[in-house]
């Protein structure tokens, strides 16, 4: 029986200890590390900034760096403005269910891909991806019209049952991964009386940790910022996700957006993606080298 | 054996996963518009039911602000209930759309998103209101509203909406900038012969002063009347056929290679280029953001645009004016009015509701009601208005009737309600003149290729 190897992504092999030498060419990197870092980080710095002004303050030109007064009432204004609190909510459930089911029904897809051959299996595939290529605008009224007949009209059901089915790009993306494990250890777990599923649950998905932490980012991040497909198919205000209650700031063609507010609500809403990232990040980075997928 | 084991751990799986969906989800089952919810039947009052009429309408305060009516509304009708339902801004048509082609159209709408009046009219989208009109009795006049603003959406002499509110194209000024330069205010009366076009551009040579540094540059005049294409009528060059106004918004032809329409454009254009007194589209988005108006920055001395600027102006950090547009060669013509009417959608399954629900928003007491309910929208209705005027801090009412009553008098309905397919042909525009704007083409060589796919876009 093969040893189940270690190796996997994380290990990597033993490094050399020899310090560093510090040379003119890497102080000359770091610095344009660093400044490049304070470029990227300038966007965040001024959303944090413009959070915390007020609305006089907005429409001052030159903008100011820092706030003159540091309106930490705006944090407040926002649970009073919309319905925050509520949509933070909503978009969390549908968030979360979304991973839940893509991880699910892409991991089984993309194993069943990766593991088994036979007639016509790249057909199959090639179809599966064919439909990366149908932009959501051509494939909506169909699916308005085929949800509005079930009666799932305003509920969460359309933004999350869909993850249940499988996504091409995810599904694709596993399958890669899935593809580099090697037989021996399915073989082994055949022989030991291990099932189908069971091989896919306790060898294949144990072994895949980076890429399932790839697909659940992914997924995360798509229905976190859908703004689309929760308008079409939400009507009650009470249900509407953050996008879609962020986005009504901008709606009114005959006033000043309060563009302090909408910040406030960008930094909040930017915690999770930031939050999970951190956590993942690791793995995540680890999930698109391995796969070679961006 | 193994096999059945699979499939069956897998469906267990799978439905409990489905059942945490639907359970969290809170499936509320199906509630679409326009369902006829049975009256209770010890219920006399309600003869035949109660029925709900959706309002569809943008997700802003000014325009949600109907919900604060509905309770009041409801109350008059019992047996009537009102669902406002929402979307933003950039999704309204695609949303409408698909609601639609989904069967679940709503009843009440306006033409709030991309699309205007011409667009919904020739996609079939609205209902004829002249049966109801006649049935009822319903008489403009008994609500205020001057007859020529119900023309514009009677097509063929059929009505296809009702006015409710009423924009018009104004100049808004900085007092600030005005006073810096030692210029006398511009006069709000339309009647003033001596403010002409070349006189406002005098005046805002007086305030413009570029420089290198940004934060010391300004402008003296943002002449943004209108949409592009309509900008070349505000001279008297009239670029569409005259029977776009009659069938609907299908023009036979169009005339933008005209050198009538080619001279309109290089005046504008030359207050960029050669004038210097307007700023390049590239500034303003730089001082004010992607969609914004650099005149809010305190950075313009003047500006030409809707008079919705002026319910945003008690936050503007400088103090603010209204005057009339300027008179540019055009006897007829000096504003632009934009009308919103009320619509009622083909699809709707209760049209004598919705006709009843958009009498009690065009009503005399209900359009006063929303000027303040709304933070400043104004209403057709003559009564109202008077209310209207004196809706804004600082800004002298007298000076806001004239402006108004003046547009009415010079103005002519905004293109982007009346022609088909406008979206796009506003789009074409905007990317077709950039070139001119930035000076890498001229007008001369620009307008050729505009007049050609116009004339595509309206055949499509």
């Amino acid at each position: 029986m093969s040893t189940i190897p270690t190796a996997g992504p994380g290990a990597s092999p033993s490094v050399n200890k020899r310090r560093p030498k510090i040379d003119a060419v890497s102080i000359a990197s770091f610095i344009a590390l660093v400044v490049t870092t304070f470029l990227m980080l300038l966007p965040l710095f001024f959303m944090v900034s413009t959070s915390l002004k007020s609305k006089k303050e907005l429409l001052t030109f030159p903008p100011t760096f820092l706030p003159e007064s540091w309106q930490w009432s705006n944090y407040r204004e926002i649970f009073d403005t919309l319905n925050f609190g509520q949509m933070y909510m909503n978009s969390l459930i549908i968030g979360i269910l979304t991973v839940v089911g893509t991880l699910f029904s892409s991991a089984l897809a993309g194993y069943g891909f990766a593991r088994y051959r036979g007639k016509g299996s790249n057909l199959w595939f090639m179809l599966m991806l064919s439909t990366m290529m149908l932009p959501y605008p051509a494939i909506m009224i169909p699916q308005f019209i085929l949800f509005s007949k079930l009666n799932w009209i305003d509920t969460f059901l359309p933004l999350i049952v869909p993850a249940f089915f499988g996504s091409a790009y995810n599904i694709f993306l596993l399958r890669q991964f899935f593809s580099t494990l090697p037989d021996e250890l399915f073989d082994a777990g055949r022989i030991d009386g291990c099932s189908e599923f069971r091989m896919w649950r306790q060898i294949a998905l144990p072994l895949s940790g980076p890429a399932l932490a790839t697909v659940a980012i992914f997924a995360f991040i798509y229905s976190w910022n859908d703004l689309l497909t929760p308008v079409l198919y939400l009507s009650s205000s009470d249900k509407f996700t953050l996008p879609v209650g962020m986005s009504s700031f901008t709606s009114s063609r005959f006033r000043i957006p309060p563009w302090h507010l909408l910040m406030v609500a960008s930094v909040l809403a930017m915690l999770p993606i930031v939050t999970l990232f951190a956590i993942a990040q690791k793995r995540f980075v680890e999930g698109i080298v391995l796969t070679g997928i961006k | 054996m193994k096999k059945i084991r699979i499939k069956k751990s897998f469906t267990l799986l799978l439905a409990t996963s489905m059942l945490l969906v639907l359970a969290l989800s809170g499936c509320s089952g199906g509630k679409s518009a326009g369902d006829v919810v049975p009256g209770n039947d010890g219920d006399s009052a309600n003869s035949g039911g109660q029925v709900t009429i959706t309002h569809y309408t943008i997700d802003s305060e000014d325009r949600t602000f109907i919900e604060k009516l509905v309770p009041d509304f409801e109350a008059q009708h019992p047996n009537i209930k009102v669902k406002v339902e929402k979307a933003p801004y950039e999704q309204f048509d695609s949303k409408l759309q698909t609601l639609i082609a989904g069967g679940k159209s709503p009843d009440v709408t306006s033409h709030y998103g991309y699309g205007g009046f011409a667009e919904y009219y020739n996609k079939d989208m609205l209902l004829d209101m002249n049966d109801m009109i006649k049935e009822d009795g319903f008489k403009a006049s008994d609500y205020s509203i001057p007859d020529d603003l119900m023309k514009i959406y009677t097509v063929k002499d059929h009505v296809y909406g009702i006015p409710v509110n009423m924009y018009v194209s104004l100049m808004l000024y900085n007092k600030d900038m005005f006073d810096a330069a030692n210029v006398p205010y511009p006069p709000s009366d339309y009647e003033d012969k001596s403010w002409t076009f070349d006189k406002m551009v005098e005046d805002a040579k007086k305030m413009t002063h570029v420089s290198n540094d940004i934060a010391k540059t300004q402008y003296g005049v943002d002449f943004t009347w209108s949409e592009r294409d309509m900008r070349p009528l505000y001279f008297g060059a009239e670029p569409y056929s005259e029977d776009t106004w009659t069938n609907g918004g299908v023009p036979s032809e169009t005339h933008f290679d005209s050198p009538e329409v080619i001279a309109a454009y290089n005046k504008l254009f030359n207050l960029i280029l050669k004038d210097k007194v307007s700023p390049t589209t590239e500034w303003s988005k730089s001082v004010a953001g992607q969609n914004g108006d650099a005149f809010v920055t305190g950075k313009v001395g003047m500006t030409v645009s809707g008079s919705w600027s002026l319910a945003g102006s008690n936050d503007f950090p400088f103090k603010v004016g209204v005057a009339a547009v300027p008179a540019g060669g055009n006897d007829k013509v000096r504003s632009v009015l934009f009308v919103d009417p009320l619509l009622i959608l083909k699809g709707s399954k209760h049209p004598k509701e919705a006709f009843e629900w958009i009498k009690y928003l065009v009503s005399d007491e209900i359009q006063e009601k929303s000027i303040e309910l709304s933070g400043g929208n104004p209403p057709v209705n003559t009564k109202a208005a008077e209310t209207y005027y004196k809706h804004f801090d600082g800004i002298d009412p007298a000076d806001v009737k004239k402006v108004y009553e003046g547009a009415v008098e010079y103005g002519f309905e905004s293109y982007n309600h009346l022609i088909t397919h406008y979206s796009q042909i506003n789009d074409m525009f905007i990317n077709e003149m950039q070139p001119i704007d930035t000076g890498h083409n001229t007008v001369e060589e620009v307008m050729p290729t505009i007049q050609k796919k116009v004339m595509e876009i309206i055949k499509r």
